[in-house]
């Protein structure tokens, strides 16, 4: 349904993005997860037909963007990054006035918007300007405005921005029920958003696509992060080479004491990783107690998507995944973590690191 | 071009439902019924000392007629100076400021249908301005005696309106340029202001080059239609400016996607 090709986009001398290259099926859902300033919304616009690229095509219902761009235009529901709205506008006029130009007949738009409306929940704001509406109800009005039309492909520019979690449940489950029916690309620095919405995942980062896959498959190649951690007591010294030939164990290392859970003194923690597609758990117990050992705790330690894309994204000097796992429990990676981790890796800056590819909040700000 | 035109009507409508709940246009509208209706009270009171005058030498004179220069005169000026900028100033600029302009690119329209259904929408509400002033003129022509021919008021306010097409056809364009309202409206202004003041310019320039600028000049077109002579070079002129206003429009959108962001 999209297939990009080759895709570069350059201003003046600076890449936005290079050689970007990947496909949607019909039908699923793509999360585009990159850091701020990846390419993202360059990658985007391009999609959606307001950038022309610098080199390669881009094919958006088996149309290429540059060639015929009224029949992609047609074909797209697009959602900027700034939702694009008239403030002295009801929602209900505005949905009405997008349905139009988009160039739904007037007999189908009553019933298009009232659909969207209550797709996106907004039947209750329906007459009331858009100028008085919260920051959450303006984002959903323009994923209303994204998908009033019908479109087959739906083109989400950090759909999720500004949202309280609630809202942010509301609009997830939305994405998810438009997959099947249309074909959705959305782009997000929010990790969870895509372990939640998307059947598959293209991480872009400088400009490049670093990796394009399904959910499970990425889980599949960070297995090496897999396996347990055990805290036991005695002489660890002998039980590594032990621990080392059960098959499947690929590595034993000690690990100390972590700040949050401190360790008695003749106690010793020690880091296993397993082989993928085996689980060695079992014969690690048995050879422990088997050892005269007493097990203490032992944990199973997977993978998370935040161990895949901060593997993917950095370079060189890797980030401490312990601080930024412990500063943000469940909620994915801040915004100022990856903002940092991506401007050359530098401990937290207490100023806020100017980012150019944000200049768009400054009219948004404007705009409210 | 059914499509087209359905794409026109929806811009236009949108527009015209933006003048409407708009509190600037409330503004604009109050404000030049002000002034206009001061002017109109000037034009009479000119027109009436000017009757004396000539009385006086034992002239005769046509009073309605000199009302009518007077008038059109001070609201043309009104117009062109104060009123056309500020309503052309957001046209695009604010579409840009707000990143709606990044909705109607990514819609199935082209540039030129936005940038018609904008221009028809913005003239309309002009129209609506200078609508009420017929009134006024309606009450002093009725009292003329002979009763003056109406077309000549009527050719008068056509050359207003062309008038007002040309200026915010090119404000459009000013507009598309930046994303700030004041600067579109101040430029406007001034693009506006030389274009009026052509006549005096060319004055200082050699023959060669000063005669065909002159042909450029709105306020000697506008000065013809006034007189209710039918110049065909002034339509073309105020046509000229139109289009030339739309397709400078059209590009300018166009050449925006090609910039940075």
């Amino acid at each position: 349904m999209i297939e990009v090709e080759h895709l570069s986009k350059t201003y003046g001398t600076t890449a936005a993005i290079e050689d970007v290259t990947f496909t949607v099926e019909p039908g699923e859902i793509l999360g585009f997860l990159g850091p701020n300033g990846a390419g993202k919304t360059t990658t985007m616009r391009i999609l959606a037909g307001y950038l022309p690229a610098s080199e390669g095509t881009a094919r958006v219902a088996g149309f290429e963007v540059h060639e015929s761009p009224m029949a992609v235009r047609k074909r797209i529901g697009y959602l900027p990054e700034t939702p694009p709205l008239y403030p002295e506008m009801t929602v209900e006029g505005f949905l009405h006035f997008v349905a139009r130009i988009k160039g739904v007949s007037a007999g189908d738009r009553p019933q298009r918007v009232r659909s969207a409306l209550e797709r996106c929940n907004l039947q209750e704001k329906a007459h009331v300007l858009i100028r008085k509406l919260s920051k959450g109800f303006r984002q959903r009005v323009g994923i209303a405005q994204a998908i009033v039309h019908d479109p087959p492909v739906i083109i989400l520019d950090e759909p999720t921005v500004g949202l309280d979690p609630r809202q942010i449940i509301d609009v997830r489950n939305l994405i998810k029920n438009l997959a099947g029916s249309h074909t959705v690309i959305l782009s997000t620095h929010i990790l969870p958003e895509v372990s939640m919405t998307c059947s598959r995942v293209a991480i872009i980062n400088r400009g490049q696509i670093v990796a394009t896959n399904t959910l499970s498959d990425f889980m599949a190649q960070l297995s090496e992060g897999s396996g347990y951690e055990v805290e036991v007591d005695g002489d660890i010294q002998a039980l590594q080479p032990l621990l080392q030939l059960i098959s499947g164990v690929r590595l034993v290392e000690e690990i100390g004491a972590d700040r949050s859970t401190p360790l008695p003194e003749d106690r010793k923690r020690l880091r296993l990783l397993s082989e993928f597609g085996i689980d060695p758990g079992r014969e690690i117990a048995q050879m422990i107690v088997g050892a005269g050992l007493g097990l203490y705790e032992m944990r199973r330690t997977r993978a998370t998507l935040e161990d895949v894309f901060l593997n993917l994204t950095t370079e060189e000097k890797p980030v401490d995944r312990t601080d930024v796992n412990s500063e943000t429990p469940s909620e994915a990676i801040s915004e100022e973590s990856i903002d940092t981790s991506d401007a050359d890796r530098a401990p937290l800056l207490s100023e806020p690191i100017p980012s150019e590819p944000s200049a768009p909040e400054s009219s948004k700000e404007e705009a409210a | 071009m059914r499509v087209i035109i359905a794409n026109i009507l929806a811009i236009y409508r949108k527009e015209l439902h933006g003048y409407f709940v708009s509190p600037l246009s409330y503004a604009i509208a109050g404000g030049f019924w002000l002034i206009a209706g001061v002017l109109f009270l000037f034009g009479v009171q000119a027109a009436l000392g000017a009757a004396a005058n000539a009385a006086a030498q034992g002239q005769p004179v046509d009073v309605p007629y000199l009302v009518l220069q007077e008038f059109m005169g001070g609201v043309g000026l009104l117009s062109v100076l104060v009123i056309l900028p500020v309503l052309s100033m957001g046209l695009y600029a604010e579409e840009r400021k707000r990143g709606t302009l990044e909705l109607l690119a990514t819609s199935p329209l082209t540039n030129w249908a936005v940038a018609v259904g904008k221009l028809l929408g913005v003239l309309t509400f002009y129209i609506s301005l200078i609508l009420p002033l017929g009134i006024y003129e309606a009450i002093v022509f009725s009292a003329a005696v002979p009763s003056m021919p109406l077309s000549v008021p009527l050719l008068a306010h056509a050359g207003l309106i062309l008038l007002a097409a040309a200026v915010l056809s090119l404000g459009m364009f000013v507009s598309s340029l930046t994303d700030s309202t004041v600067l579109a409206a101040f430029l406007t202004f001034v693009l506006v202001l030389v274009l009026w003041l052509m006549e005096g310019i060319v004055r200082l320039l050699p023959t060669a080059i000063g005669a065909p600028l002159a042909q450029l000049s709105l306020l000697r077109h506008f000065g013809t239609l006034v007189q209710g002579v039918v110049d065909t070079s002034g339509l073309v002129v105020f046509v000229s400016y139109i289009i030339l206003g739309l397709f400078l429009t059209a590009q300018s959108i166009e050449a925006l996607r090609f910039q940075r962001s």
